[in-house]
């Protein structure tokens, strides 16, 4: 028969019930499995006695109860409703650099998305886990009711080993964090995602017909429009990721080349958002996602839920921010756009310790 | 030398068990009262009881990780408010607050090792490492260094080595990590092995 394997010899040590009859009995008879057993033995109590802690067994019960009281919540009360925030929030989204990312929300991977529809799929039913995605860094508006849409790249984010291959393969200066928020530790995982870009073939025909579903006739639209071509291209993207046991992450560190428009032929990119703008119909978040959409590559084009997120204006070392807040409080952001590059931080932290970092970031 | 992993596994991926996402980050952050933020979560009617049963275990489990009792109980703490607004189902508990003590105590040392190590290269060593490490003579030193190299370990043998020196049992261990009961010996066993080779190693080399 054969030597049973070292985890059945290992289990021998701790629970011989677990180990089948016939095992038990070649064991019991064989030297090589006899030596493994003893060296496994050693292995077991060296390690056991290494991982004996110093001091004293016991804890105190009680005491250690009246400090988890303390730190729950009191419970049941709703937060108090912020609405001068919520009316600066809608406002903020019609302002030129409004970087946004989703909160709230989870994209069910902007690359397959992309690929089918593209258009990130916001599972806005969810909520739970609240929770952010290196894919939030790197999403474009869906227009595929006004024409046709060609993909290209949109690989969803990619584990790399470390902070040089992230940079290496992405392009871009990976930001360092110099020091870490309180709670947060060790190394972070790297991811990269690629570019993502469309170009996008404008059809009145289709344009119209959308328009009309809606009840509406659609608006004349401007000399040349259709056929227009424009290229949309977002990413390539970085992501710092500091996890926790909970699997969300405690810190996220991102930086993405920022959503940028390339005209291509016919009219220019502004005529032709500022046309599908004016359509009715058109679905709320792709109006988001498009009235932020600059030319220059100056904005991230994501919708911000703002019945979930509140947000307020900040500077990061002299660059226009936004600070975002989860309305629970359980998450903050801060994003700005420099030099067409976006750059976030957000976490499971308030919003006084994102600027912190973001002011530290090398 | 693959011991020691400076690049991260996917270590938070193996925690069996979803925790909300407004806990950990909060908890995370000691001395920051979590009443008042996130007060739309309930907690959990069966908290009480459940940590009266398994508080002592679970910062057993952190201690083990951690080898100090002081910081098994800050873990301890954090890893029960996050389960208190959880929904993980009452039967699932003792082995999901084990997992969470084991990978919350991991990701401290961690960032401990860091330190550790600085502090290493500039105080010299005063203790006598014992010449004979088959008397398991351990050494302060030793226990931090089987600390740092149980930190480097693929994060589901280091999880399950703790849990099964913690006292839980195959099946328990198996279930909690969402392994075969087959192969937690195999884990267990190859854990062992990386640490006793550091033990050794750093033994043999003064």
């Amino acid at each position: 028969m054969r030597h049973p394997t070292e985890g059945v010899l290992r289990r021998l040590l701790d629970e011989p019930a677990g180990v089948s009859e016939p095992d038990r009995a070649h064991v019991a008879g064989c030297p090589v499995c006899l030596g493994g057993l003893a060296a496994a033995r050693q292995d077991a109590d060296a390690v056991g006695t290494a991982l004996q802690p110093a001091g004293e067994g016991t804890v105190d019960l009680p005491a250690a109860w009246h400090r988890l009281s303390t730190a729950l919540p009191a419970g049941g009360v709703e937060p108090a409703p912020v609405p001068a925030r919520a009316r600066r929030a809608r406002a903020a989204l019609r302002r030129p650099v409004v970087a946004a990312l989703a909160f709230g929300v989870v994209l069910a991977g902007a690359g397959t998305a992309a690929a089918n529809d593209w258009l990130p799929v916001f599972r806005t039913e969810q909520l739970q886990p609240v929770g952010l995605d290196t894919a939030d860094l790197v999403a474009l508006p869906d227009l595929s009711a006004y024409g046709d849409v060609e993909v290209t790249g949109g690989d969803g984010p990619q584990q790399v080993p470390d902070a040089a291959a992230a940079a290496a393969q992405s392009g871009l200066d990976v930001p360092a964090v110099t020091t870490l928020p309180r709670g947060v530790t060790g190394e972070p995982d790297y991811q990269v995602v690629g570019e993502l870009g469309a170009t996008f073939t404008f059809s009145a025909d289709r344009a119209a017909r959308a328009a009309a579903e809606s009840g509406e006739p659609a608006p004349p639209a401007p000399a040349g429009l259709d056929g227009s071509q424009v290229r949309l291209v977002a990413g390539p993207g970085v992501a710092a990721i500091w996890g926790q046991s909970a699997g969300v992450p405690a810190l996220v560190v991102g930086r993405a080349v920022a959503p940028t428009a390339y005209s291509s032929s016919g009219v220019p990119f502004e005529t032709m958002r500022d046309y599908l703008l004016s359509l009715p119909g058109l679905p709320d978040d792709v109006a988001d996602q498009l009235r932020t959409f600059a030319a220059d590559g100056s904005t991230l084009p994501l919708p911000v839920p703002s019945d979930r997120v509140t947000t307020e204006s900040a500077e990061v070392d002299g660059v226009p921010a936004t600070v975002l807040e989860t309305r629970d409080q359980a998450l903050a952001a801060v994003l700005w756009v420099e030099d067409g590059v976006v750059t976030v931080v957000a976490g499971s932290l308030g919003p006084d310790e994102v600027l912190t970092v973001a002011e530290d970031l090398d | 030398m693959d011991l020691v992993q400076h690049g991260r596994s996917a270590a938070t991926a193996d925690l069996p068990l979803p925790l909300p996402a407004t806990v950990i980050g909060r908890a995370g952050r000691k001395g920051v009262a979590v009443s008042g933020r996130a007060t739309r979560d309930a907690v959990r009617a069966d908290l009480a009881e459940v940590f009266r049963r398994d508080y002592q275990r679970v910062v057993g489990v952190a201690a083990r990780v951690l080898g100090s009792r002081d910081e098994a109980e800050d873990v301890a703490q954090e890893v029960f408010l996050a389960f208190g607004r959880s929904a993980v189902p009452a039967g699932e508990a003792p082995g999901w607050l084990s997992v969470a003590a084991a990978h919350t105590a991991l990701n401290l040392i961690r960032s401990g090792r860091r330190r550790a190590s600085r502090e290493e290269t500039v105080a010299a060593t005063a203790e006598v490492v014992a010449p004979d490490v088959a008397e398991t003579v351990l050494t302060r030193e030793d226990r931090s260094r089987v600390r740092a190299a149980l930190a480097g370990l693929p994060r589901k043998h280091a999880v399950a080595l703790v849990l099964r020196h913690s006292g839980l049992s195959y099946a328990e261990v198996a279930a909690a990590l969402d392994m075969s009961p087959g192969s937690v010996g195999t884990t267990v066993r190859r854990a062992e092995a990386a640490l006793r080779k550091e033990l050794i190693r750093h033994a043999s080399s003064d």
